[in-house]
């Protein structure tokens, strides 16, 4: 047919440079400042560890030694940890998925189930490790319902603001062609909320490992948190410190994990530089 | 009293869109007082008129996206609002802003009515591909939104509009983003397949010359949206200037009386 690229801004139809080069040297500076701090960090501890006995100020090389050991030895506990986050995450992430999309996609119902997470945000973690705990015999199941009733209303009410803020326009364009509840669900409103989830998860995923550290401490024999309790029963601060250290490592990881992926899944976003 | 659409209705055959007496009211802004006219099948109408003067409520009306406060509406015999899944593949709609979804690529955007409308992917696909092909946006099917120019983003819409193979399409301003010379094409272009296959068009425009350019009735609506005049441009007011001229400072007129 004919020629319509007669406008010269619409002759380009290359995609825009991706990696800015001002991106990648924030990021550079933040890492250098980043061990910098951790340098300092290891030097005061090293100084401490002078003047201080060592169950107040262990030096960094027991430390390193402490959790040497946690690596080779006691990764099985590392696993089960890992394990019970991830897998209390992912069903927080389904189940207050679909608890927003019910508040967002069905008026009706909304407000009861608002009510619900609203007062469930409101109950203190403490509470429900308490509750746990007389509930429930099972460590696994006290640990899974505690991750869960803590983590489901962060997923949910993102996602219910996430349907909310959808264009009106968007809709009415799908509408046009008629569609039924379920072709709305996946042509407009999954892939939209994605990038709710995807940040719910990045903020959400530091409080959820110290969430599973704390509700091993209390209900549980296995795990990183049932280690540290272990640690500090044997005024082993060292270990303490060395846990510590490596839940640290941890959540940066898995923050950076997170972010990788949602990058890639949200690649048709444009990348945008604030100078 | 606005006068009322005074074009017959074809030989005794139900028109494809039919507004009959409508007002329509949000709270207390009227957005349309009294207004009656038909598009028969097969026909192109124009819409003309301010800014603000309802001609997109005109059109939500006849999508069924809501109900005249008062009157009557009928698309192919129904009421659009109150049978709105029985229109599904009749309608289609270029918006005045290009409505792509973000996350689609081009042609995954082409081809989303195709896909509501239950099609095959690969079949969808392919008709995709092929309306690409007629805006001329191959070379951009695989990009997405963020990645093309306004240009591009109103063609990949009218496509998306076009690849159901709608009886009845509805253009808001589709046109606007564009520059002149590519805007003309577009338009002889959609023309050419609103005719040849025999579809009904109802389009918004605020440029007269567009108007006249492709319509076989205009309506020009004040505000709120009511009849001010109806003209049925000839082949002789499109290529004769003095005519065109005539008639463009008519409308013109038309739309100034109201100011
Ligand atoms: N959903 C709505 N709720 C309230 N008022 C509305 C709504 N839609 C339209 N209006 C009002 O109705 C009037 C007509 O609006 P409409 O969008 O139909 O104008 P238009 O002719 O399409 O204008 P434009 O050429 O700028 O697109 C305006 O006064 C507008 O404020
Ligand atoms: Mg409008």
């Amino acid at each position: 047919m004919k020629d319509y690229s007669m406008s010269t801004q619409e002759t380009s139809v290359t995609p825009t440079g991706k990696s800015g080069p001002v991106l990648l040297r924030v990021f550079n500076q933040d890492r250098f400042a980043g061990l910098v701090v951790v340098a300092l960090i290891i030097l005061a501890l090293q100084i401490a560890s002078q003047f201080a006995p060592h169950y107040i100020a262990p030096p960094p090389v027991l430390i390193a030694e402490k959790l040497w050991t946690q690596l080779t030895s006691l990764w099985d506990e590392i696993l089960i940890t890992l394990l019970r986050l991830a897998i209390a995450l992912a069903f927080a992430m389904l189940i207050g998925t679909i608890l927003g999309i019910v508040m967002g996609m069905l008026p009706r119902i909304r407000p009861y189930v608002r009510s619900l997470v609203v007062i469930d945000t409101g109950i203190p973690a403490l509470s429900w490790m308490l509750i746990a705990v007389f509930w429930f015999r099972e460590p696994e199941i006290r640990i899974f319902f505690i991750m869960s009733v803590i983590l489901v209303p962060f997923y949910a009410l993102n996602v219910f603001d996430g349907i909310r803020s959808l264009p009106k326009e968007w809709l009415e364009m799908c509408e046009s062609f008629r569609p039924n509840r379920w072709q709305v669900l996946r042509y407009l409103i999954l892939p939209h909320i994605i990038a709710y989830v995807f940040s719910t998860t990045r903020s959400v995923i530091g409080y959820a490992t110290r969430m599973v550290i704390f509700a091993e401490l209390i209900a549980s024999a296995v795990g990183i948190g049932a280690q540290m309790g272990l640690a500090q029963a044997n005024f082993d601060i060292a270990s303490v410190f060395a846990w510590t250290l490596f839940l640290v490592v941890l959540n940066i990881f898995s923050q950076f994990l997170v972010a990788l992926l949602e990058k890639r899944v949200l690649r048709y976003r444009p990348e945008v530089e604030v100078r | 009293m606005s006068p009322q659409s005074n074009a017959a209705i074809q030989n005794g055959e139900e028109p494809a869109i039919l507004l009959d007496s409508i007002n329509k009211s949000f709270g207390s802004v009227v957005a349309i007082e009294n207004l009656s006219f038909h598009v028969n099948k097969g026909e192109i109408v124009s819409f003309l008129g301010r800014t603000g003067a309802g001609k997109s409520t005109a059109l939500n009306l006849i999508m069924g996206n809501f109900g005249p406060t008062k009157g009557r509406v009928r698309v192919m015999g129904m009421d659009p609002n109150k049978d709105f899944k029985k229109l599904r593949q009749t309608i289609s709609v270029g918006f005045q802003t290009d409505r792509l979804l973000p996350w689609r690529t081009t042609v995954e955007n082409v081809e989303l009515g195709l896909l509501i409308l239950r099609e095959p992917k690969a079949q969808a696909r392919e008709k995709a591909l092929e309306w690409l092909d007629r805006v001329n946006l191959t070379a951009a099917a695989n990009l997405y939104p963020h990645e093309l120019s306004g240009g591009m983003r109103q063609r990949a819409s009218l496509a998306r509009a076009l690849a159901i193979d709608p009886e009845i399409l509805l253009l808001d301003e589709c046109f606007s983003q564009l520059d002149h010379v590519t805007s003309q094409t577009l338009r002889a272009d959609v023309s050419e397949v609103i005719r040849k296959y025999n579809k009904t068009c109802l389009f918004i425009t605020h440029r007269i010359d567009d108007a006249i350019e492709m319509a076989d009735r205009i309506l020009v609506l004040g505000a709120p949206a009511r009849l001010l005049l109806e003209e049925s441009p000839t082949e002789e007011d499109r290529t004769d200037r003095d005519k065109f001229r005539i008639l463009h400072d008519k409308i013109a007129a038309a739309l100034g009386v109201d100011a």
